[in-house]
């Protein structure tokens, strides 16, 4: 079951230079039971997506087209005041990306689980605390210590798991993690994906974990979608993006993290720098000025997403047995190079 | 919370040792002037026709101390009577113990500084969280430019334009005294109203006076607590407007408590300046009268009274901060 559509939307910023799109047209299916991993690198958009999930798109930015369809909600995009609060905690559990500092400094745990609670009316403090503790313990913590500290009591891992808690307490059907294990050590990261593995599977949650990391989430999700330049440029199964990558982004991408490939010496950086709001192509193909493939085409159409096999879809001009055979077609038709 | 207790009497001996060294400094700074206090009183009974033992008796009689003993046992014997809360005697209104002449001008000091405090934190914490969160509205802007415009005020220019308007001009309020001289003291209705009508003014300068500090301290905090990641949180967990108004205001009240005590020293300091435009008894005008008669027992008494009392609102402001903040807390 489809749990979470989003449609053609579209994210704008305003800066000096008028309004500027974070996020393009994207459209993003997250079924119920599958966990789908959001890659690319900084500044491609993924944190702006991921709020406007829950129509918290930061000042100074707009949602300019597009809707969010969130099953047995609505369009998220279209509720305001307590409609729209109600949604956020409640069927939409959101662990941002700094959630190291995710708490009231002056508050303990325990009293902002009531807050939350309260908050979203809760009639049963006690079976809400009670379910907090429960969580906790299943992530390897003391949930009585937990929900006596204070956040700077606590250790990094133990907040994040804290703010994944908070995420999950009030039954949300939908879990979206925004670099849930930036700020951890190796260690700690696998165990906190472990966790929201399980937890995930227990409740049937549907599930988006954003990361610059393929390496970390290859091992837990489902699916796999690479966002390049505010677009979502490929996704598909997970193993099967990552065995047979068809767009020249993710291949470069898989080329660069040493963690699949198996090999350090052929893990090459990506060379060039990823484009932001302003320096993003606003004709043609947003990869073009680092691809290898490119063709004429590139350089004044926009590939759109297309729909292939096997629940794959991709944008490109090239075909992509050109991009598995990794020998570009065409150097001459390179263009744009800077 | 024997952190905390252990935090207090770390507080409560470094207040000691501050006002120990304060009041060596006053009392070595009075000896040092030219003219030492009880040589010049000595000098004058003299001249009066008293002979040399009946004028030194007199000057021990006011001073509590002869001044021809060696200076480090008169700092003593000083020392010493501190410490048995004895402050020694006026020279001006003679034989009159300076503990008295303070104690019956510090009411007038002490309430309507408090007030104005209260007062001006109410309004300048509240103007301060608008200006925050409407500061990019022209409503904000204007509301701290009143902050910044009101902050730069010097005290007696402040005190004068009050007085200028409110007596002078529209002849709403009285510009002298703490009350009617012609009520007798006490708890009539009268004199209560009367005592309250003199206080307007000086407790509006006293408000004015820390306003614009609050607004603009309140403000610059909100703005740093809304950009904190635990406000984004909380709007991403759906918390009700209440709950996260409540967590900011908390949050962002905090550094204020700092300030509390820095602002009460202030207006210690402007007591001085408001106290005389407004002819009101305080202990700003008692200290600036005693230095204009050389009364150097009450100027040590008064030097003394305001060291304490700044230091007290550093260990209260402290104490505050360690309730409210658990990360102080161990
Ligand atoms: N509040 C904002 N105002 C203006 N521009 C913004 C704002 N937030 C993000 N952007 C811009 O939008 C683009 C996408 O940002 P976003 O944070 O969504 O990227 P991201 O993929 O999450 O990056 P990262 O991996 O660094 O978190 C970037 O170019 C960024 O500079
Ligand atoms: S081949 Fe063209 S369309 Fe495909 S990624 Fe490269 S530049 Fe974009
Ligand atoms: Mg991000």
């Amino acid at each position: 079951m489809t749990e979470v559509q989003v449609r053609d939307l579209t994210i704008e910023y305003q800066t000096s230079a008028g309004w500027l799109p974070a996020v393009a047209g994207a459209s993003l299916d997250l079924r119920a039971g599958e966990i789908t991993g959001l890659v690319g690198e900084s500044g491609s958009g993924k944190s702006t997506l991921a709020l406007a999930l829950l129509n918290a798109v930061p000042e100074p930015g707009r949602v300019a087209a597009g809707s969010v369809e969130v099953a047995g909600v609505g369009d998220v995009l279209s509720l305001s005041g307590k409609q729209l609060r109600k949604v956020r905690g409640g069927e939409l559990g959101y662990v941002f990306q700094a959630s190291q500092n995710s708490m009231n400094p002056l508050k303990t745990i325990g009293k902002q689980l009531l807050d939350l609670g309260r908050s979203h009316e809760v009639k049963d403090l006690r079976a809400l605390i009670a379910r907090a503790k429960d969580l906790a313990n299943r992530m390897g913590m003391d949930g009585d210590r937990v929900l006596d500290s204070y956040q700077h009591q606590l250790s990094g891992g133990m907040r994040q798991r804290i703010g994944i808690v908070f995420a999950l307490v009030l039954n949300a059907k939908v879990l979206i993690l925004d670099e849930p294990t930036t700020a951890l050590d190796m260690l700690s990261q696998a165990a906190v994906l472990d966790i929201v593995r399980t937890v995930h599977d227990e409740n049937q949650l549907s599930t988006l974990i954003i990361t610059h990391d393929i390496g970390a989430i290859s091992e837990i999700a489902d699916r796999l979608a690479v966002m390049y330049g505010g677009r979502i440029v490929e996704d598909g199964p997970l193993l099967d993006v990552l065995r047979r990558p068809t767009h020249p982004y993710t291949r470069a991408l898989i080329g660069a993290t040493a963690r699949i490939t198996g090999d350090v010496d052929a893990a090459r950086a990506l060379p060039g720098r990823p484009p932001d709001l302003t320096t993003v192509a606003r004709v043609g193909c947003v990869f073009r000025d680092r691809c290898p493939f490119a063709v004429t085409a590139c350089a004044d159409t926009e590939p759109p997403l297309v729909v292939g096999e096997a629940g794959r879809r991709r944008a490109c001009h090239v075909e992509p047995s050109t991009v598995l055979s990794g020998t570009p077609g065409t150097p001459a038709a390179v263009g744009g190079q800077p | 919370m024997t952190g905390f207790a252990r935090r207090l009497a770390g507080k409560l001996l470094a207040g000691l040792v501050m006002v120990w060294v304060v009041v060596t400094f006053t009392f070595f700074l009075v000896h040092a002037l030219p003219g030492k206090p009880g040589d010049v009183q000595y000098e004058s009974y003299i001249m009066q026709g008293f002979n040399p033992e009946e004028a030194r008796a007199k000057v021990t009689a006011v001073y509590g101390f002869t001044s021809h003993d060696p200076l480090f046992s008169q700092y003593l014997g000083y020392l010493g009577r501190l410490l048995h809360g004895d402050l020694g005697q006026s020279v001006y209104y003679s034989g009159v113990p300076v503990s008295h002449l303070i104690w019956s001008a510090l009411p007038w000091t002490v309430l309507p500084v408090l007030t104005g405090l209260l007062v001006s934190f109410l309004i300048g914490v509240i103007a301060g969280v608008i200006a925050a969160v409407k500061r990019s509205s022209r409503w904000g802007g204007l509301l701290s430019v009143s902050g910044s415009l009101v902050a730069g005020v010097p005290s007696f220019v402040l005190a004068l334009l009050l007085l200028l308007v409110f007596h002078t001009e529209w002849h709403l309020l009285p510009d002298a005294g703490t009350s009617d001289i012609t009520l007798e003291p006490g708890w009539s209705p009268e004199y209560v109203g009367s005592v309250v009508q003199h206080a307007v003014l000086p407790v509006i300068s006293y408000a004015l006076l820390s306003y614009g500090g609050w607004l603009l301290a309140m403000k610059s905090s909100v703005i740093t607590v809304l950009g904190d990641d635990f406000i984004l949180a909380s709007e991403l967990r759906g918390l009700a407007p209440v709950t996260r108004a409540r967590y900011i205001g908390r949050n962002a009240i905090l550094p204020l408590f700092t300030v509390l005590a820095l602002s009460f020293g202030i207006m210690f300091a402007g007591s001085f300046f408001i106290e005389q435009t407004f002819d009101y008894p305080g202990l700003g005008e008692l200290l600036l009268k005693s230095i204009g008669v050389r009364d150097y027992p009450v100027m040590a008494g008064a030097f003394l009274l305001i060291t304490v009392a700044i230091i007290a609102a550093n260990i209260v402001a402290d104490l505050c901060y360690t309730l409210i903040d658990p990360r102080v807390r161990r």
